[in-house]
């Protein structure tokens, strides 16, 4: 179905709203096919099945317990309406700048796993994510799951979005945060990912590399938000300025001051 | 019938409309689509300012499936559609003046064969120089929006006047001067303009709208058309919403239009949300430049204010509602001298046109700003400076018109300012969580009820005992989804003494119902209730009169109505109304009863300019708190608190009375915070849902409402209107609670973050 030009449809809360000006558009609903959904206990952690919606990931008892910055992330994913219909392959698909599980799945270091009749591979999220819209899907290749690897027990995880209003809104900006810390609260690794603010959802190296050995501290927190602001590329939009994107970036990693 | 007014309906009764509506059987205009019907979509101009240079619809025609493509060279009578100045073609000629202006009608049997034959109309345009700005389009050298029009693009203006206000702002100890602006706002009703026509081979004209005013429509539609009002039929069933967005023809001239060219076809036209967008009314966006001044004690001394109105390319009901604007432009006060001058502009933006807060939106959030400016240079707290000032029962208002007996704006103020969300709101500042900044703001409020003087704010009703032996009545005034109908059926079943699921209710029908002006300006459950009663109180009148030969009684009024009958007290002795009814032919089983809203009996001497609508005798006060959580990291602005206070007569249902209160101030923080229709060169940028945003409910707190003791002797029960006065609030308070939070001192709405965030800056550089 996919050679005759179909749209692998996944959910389909974002695949068909351009459907209603452009008629006719054909889909192949990939409901039904083996091993797409659901979520599963692997070796090296959980592996998401691309078909999984994202209200049965949001409930999910190790998602919400382990992996916190994903369940926050699809907690503020449009309606609850659209989280029962909505994939998280189809939000990985989609590409958007905006989406709301990107940054969570970049700081988890999630791995995605494609299919196709010539058998499947494996590609970091980040190398997934090529543009707006764009991925590294091939011919003929769908997002079969997602594969995350659980982060230590005591990693801070945060995710904030901000959007416009508190449900259904494409976000102006979001930051997700993974923060390892040792018993003296110094930060042994940190990773920091973006959405809204660049062409893709991205991590922020320069600003990691900023929290290393020291404390979450408010000048640390500024430092990283600092650097933060130059890896970015933000654009002005009906939402928010690119001035306004490019100032909040900077404060948002004050947040992390609230972590326990 | 004394007793009767302090009777509220059944507390705790759903209102009648609600199980059908939540099972979803209720039946709109959308829903009726009766089998063979055609459907009609309009080709949108989709420039701002052009000549039409050519319009080519052959390549429509010929579409397979289309029916018919109709243009300007189809349209009989006059082509102008409008409510009072009729400037509006039903399809553009020559010209388009905005870009959801109409040029072509495509008439298909399906869907896909409508779209395809609109995407086939062939339009060229020449390109005109356009204006977006009304102060602009009031300069010399504007381009012309009505090019022959005496008076250039200035289609309103006037002048309120009292005392000498230049005079006295000169002697006043303080003035405060500043420039407020309000935004283009869209209604948002759930349901969209839609409708259906079909022309009988009788040559009368039935229609289903979902409209505010189905009476008028018919008039609008034959002086359009040349067509005789009294061959239009128009039933308007319950409506999905319509905040002033269906009070004025939508789709009305267009499918009547269809309808002539097709004759004995049924004919559908329903909009999209997007359509909606481009081609539907507007709140107008205004700008008001206020002057305040104020002795050195607090006292208020004088107002110069000027209003300019956004009409966009045609009148609309843009001069009535620039009308109301001025007349609320002093706010709740008491103001010696005043001078309140307003304009209305066309330019090519999209139309205004009514929309709940009809001009007041805007008046308001100008005069209660002034009067924070005035209250910080006095170094007083907002909220004793508008209790000192406020207006009581009998003195003149800001236009000069004696204020009626009745609670007041001072109670209404007092009784927010003893409320725990007033009382507590400096521990719940200071219990603020880690960057958040938390402000509370208080204002006073207004909201004229009816048409005003001019023009009469009437209704007429009708009621039916039906040979069952239950009652029928025939309401006049559309329900939007305001209750009204709900708290009809409510009156007259405690009228006539029976249950509610005795009394059927029709829904506005111009062939079986007796006319009603609109269902607008906060009138209507007070008008038509007004005249619903006095046909109620004839209809048990009759009843026990009759039901006295059957229970030879010689003292008729010892006789009461009683559920399914009437009855003796004196001998218990009962007679069914199915009996009663079965002696009565139909024309002796049908009440009908008129009103007219009192009006103000001696109005001042200013406002000439308005024949219409000017001034106005009742009005609903009330106070709003809001509470605002300010984020200091993103600017984002969070209510999390809103209490409406009102003093509107007497409650009849308080679960109406909330609703209404609620809805209205969720509306008013969608244009505090949220919405926004990013207008440029004319285009709607946020032209469907996903960019307009309107509040979810995550983005509303529970909304208190509180109403107060009051009464109103002119209103049925006592009630006065109240489905406008709750929109006014959020927006003001929510500015003042942004300047007790962040220090913020919005002259304009909406509330951006960006803007907050720049406030923030300011405060931790």
């Amino acid at each position: 179905m996919l050679d005759d030009g179909l749209s692998p449809m996944a959910g389909g809360t974002d695949l068909l709203v351009p459907g209603r000006k452009a008629a006719g558009r054909g889909v192949a609903l990939l409901e039904g096919l083996p091993g797409l959904d659901g979520v599963a206990m692997t070796a090296q952690g959980l592996r998401l099945g691309a078909l999984a919606s994202l209200a049965a990931l949001e409930r999910h008892p190790v998602i919400r317990e382990r992996l916190p910055v994903l369940a926050q992330a699809i907690a503020c994913l449009g309606s609850p309406l659209i989280r029962n219909m909505g994939t998280m392959g189809g939000n990985l698909v989609t590409a958007s700048p905006a989406g709301d599980t990107l940054p969570a799945l970049l700081v988890l270091e999630a791995v995605v796993e494609l299919a196709s009749r010539d058998g499947r591979r494996h590609l970091p999220v980040a190398e997934f994510l090529l543009g707006p819209g764009r991925t590294a899907l091939g011919p003929g290749e769908i997002v079969a799951a997602v594969r995350i690897a659980l982060p230590p027990p005591g990693a801070s995880q945060h995710f904030e979005k901000v959007g416009r209003r508190d449900a259904l809104a494409i976000a102006v900006a979001s930051l997700a945060a993974l923060i390892v810390r040792d018993e003296a609260g110094r930060v042994v690794e940190a990773r920091l990912a973006v959405g809204s603010l660049a062409p893709t959802a991205r991590r922020c190296p320069s600003a990691e590399a900023a929290l290393p050995g020291r404390r979450l501290d408010r000048e640390a927190l500024l430092e990283a938000g600092r650097r933060i602001r130059d890896e970015i590329s933000p654009k002005g939009d009906l939402r928010a300025t690119a001035a306004y994107r490019r100032e909040m970036a900077g404060r948002l990693p004050l947040r992390l001051l609230t972590l326990a | 019938m004394d007793a009767d007014r302090d009777k509220g309906a059944s507390p705790g009764a759903p209102r009648v409309d609600a199980l059908d509506k939540a099972c979803g059987r209720q039946r709109y205009a959308a829903d009726e689509t009766p089998p063979g019907c055609l459907l009609a979509g309009v080709k949108r101009a989709g420039i701002p300012h052009g000549r039409i240079v050519r319009l080519d619809t052959a390549a429509a025609r010929a579409v397979p499936g289309v029916v018919t493509v109709l243009t300007r060279a189809d349209v009989p009578g006059t082509n102008r559609q409008g409510i009072v100045h009729k400037d509006q073609p039903v399809l553009c000629g020559q010209r388009v003046r905005h870009h959801g202006d109409p040029v072509a009608l495509v008439v298909a049997e399906n869907k896909d064969a409508l779209a395809a034959g609109l995407a086939a109309v062939e339009v060229a345009f020449e390109a005109l120089p356009a204006v977006f700005d009304p102060e602009e389009a009031l300069s010399p050298n504007a381009p012309l929006v009505h090019p022959d029009r005496e008076g250039g693009n200035l289609l309103a203006h006037g002048l309120m006047e009292k005392g000498d206000a230049e005079s006295a702002l000169a002697g006043c100890d303080v003035v405060v001067a500043g420039r407020f602006a309000t935004p283009a706002q869209d209604h948002v009703s759930l349901e969209p303009p839609n409708g259906l026509a079909r022309l009988a081979p009788s040559g009368r004209l039935t229609m289903v709208v979902s409209t505010q005013a189905p009476f008028r429509d018919r008039f609008e539609i034959a002086q359009a058309l040349g067509l005789d009002p009294q061959r239009i039929r128009i039933r308007a069933p319950y409506l999905g919403g319509g905040f002033g967005g269906k009070d004025g023809a939508t789709v009305q001239c267009l499918l009547a239009l269809a309808a002539l060219r097709l004759p004995g076809r049924w004919i559908k036209m329903a909009w999209s949300r997007e359509e909606t967008f481009l081609a539907g009314y507007k709140r107008h966006a205004a700008v008001m430049d206020i002057r305040l001044g104020a002795r050195a004690d607090g006292t208020l001394e004088a107002i110069a204010c000027a209003m300019c109105f956004d009409a966009g390319p045609y009148a609309h009901l843009s001069g009535e509602i620039m009308e109301l604007g001025m007349e609320h432009a002093g706010g709740p006060y008491r103001i010696p001298h005043v001078r309140i001058e307003g304009s209305c502009a066309y330019t090519n933006n999209p139309v205004g046109g009514a929309f709940r807060g009809f001009g007041v939106v805007q008046a308001c959030f100008a005069v209660e700003r002034a009067m924070d400016m005035l209250a910080r240079r006095l170094g007083r707290a907002p909220e004793s400076l508008r209790l000192q000032n406020a207006l009581r029962p009998g003195e003149t208002s800001a236009v000069g018109v004696a204020a009626e007996p009745g609670t007041d704006v001072a109670a209404c103020l007092n009784a927010a300012l003893a409320h725990p969300l007033w009382t507590g709101r400096e521990a719940w500042k200071q219990a603020a969580p880690a960057f958040t900044r938390r402000g509370v703001g208080l204002v006073a409020v207004q909201n004229a009820m009816g048409y005003g003087r001019g023009l009469p704010d009437h209704a007429t009703a009708k009621l039916e005992l039906t040979r069952q032996g239950t009652f029928r009545l025939y309401n006049s005034v559309p329900d939007m989804g305001q209750g009204n109908a709900a708290a009809f059926v409510a009156m007259a079943a405690q009228a006539l003494g029976q249950p509610e699921a005795a009394v059927a209710c029709v829904q506005p029908d111009t062939a079986a119902c007796p006319p009603a002006g609109s269902s607008s300006a906060s009138r209507t459950v007070y008008t038509f209730g007004n005249a619903l009663l006095r046909a109620c109180r004839t209809m048990a009148e009759k009843l026990r009169n009759r039901a006295a030969l059957a229970l030879l009684c010689d003292t008729p009024d010892r006789l009461v109505l009683t559920p399914g009958g009437v009855s003796d007290p004196a001998t218990g002795r009962f007679v069914p109304l199915s009996v009663l009814a079965g002696f009565l032919i139909r024309d002796d089983r049908i009440c009908i009863d008129q009103f007219v809203m009192p009006v103000v009996e001696n109005p001042p001497d200013t406002g000439r300019e308005f024949k219409l609508g000017f001034p106005h005798r009742y009005f609903t006060y009330g106070a709003c708190l809001c509470g605002v959580e300010a984020d200091e990291l993103t600017g984002r602005v969070r209510l999390v608190q809103c209490l409406l206070t009102v003093a509107c007569g007497k409650v009849f249902t308080l679960a109406g009375v909330e609703q209404q209160l609620a809805g209205a101030a969720a509306q008013g923080a969608g244009l505090a915070l949220f919405e926004e229709l990013a207008l440029e060169g004319g285009r709607i940028r946020a032209g469907d849902l996903s960019t307009y945003l309107i509040p979810t409910s995550l983005d509303l707190p529970d909304i208190d409402c509180l109403p107060l003791p009051d009464d109103e002797p002119s209103g049925p029960l006592g009630i006065k209107g109240m489905g406008e006065v709750g929109i006014h609030g959020p927006g003001p308070a929510v500015a003042q609670a942004l300047f007790d939070a962040v220090g913020l001192d919005a002259a304009s709405l909406p509330i951006t973050p960006e803007v907050v965030l720049a406030a923030l800056e300011e405060l931790t550089p």
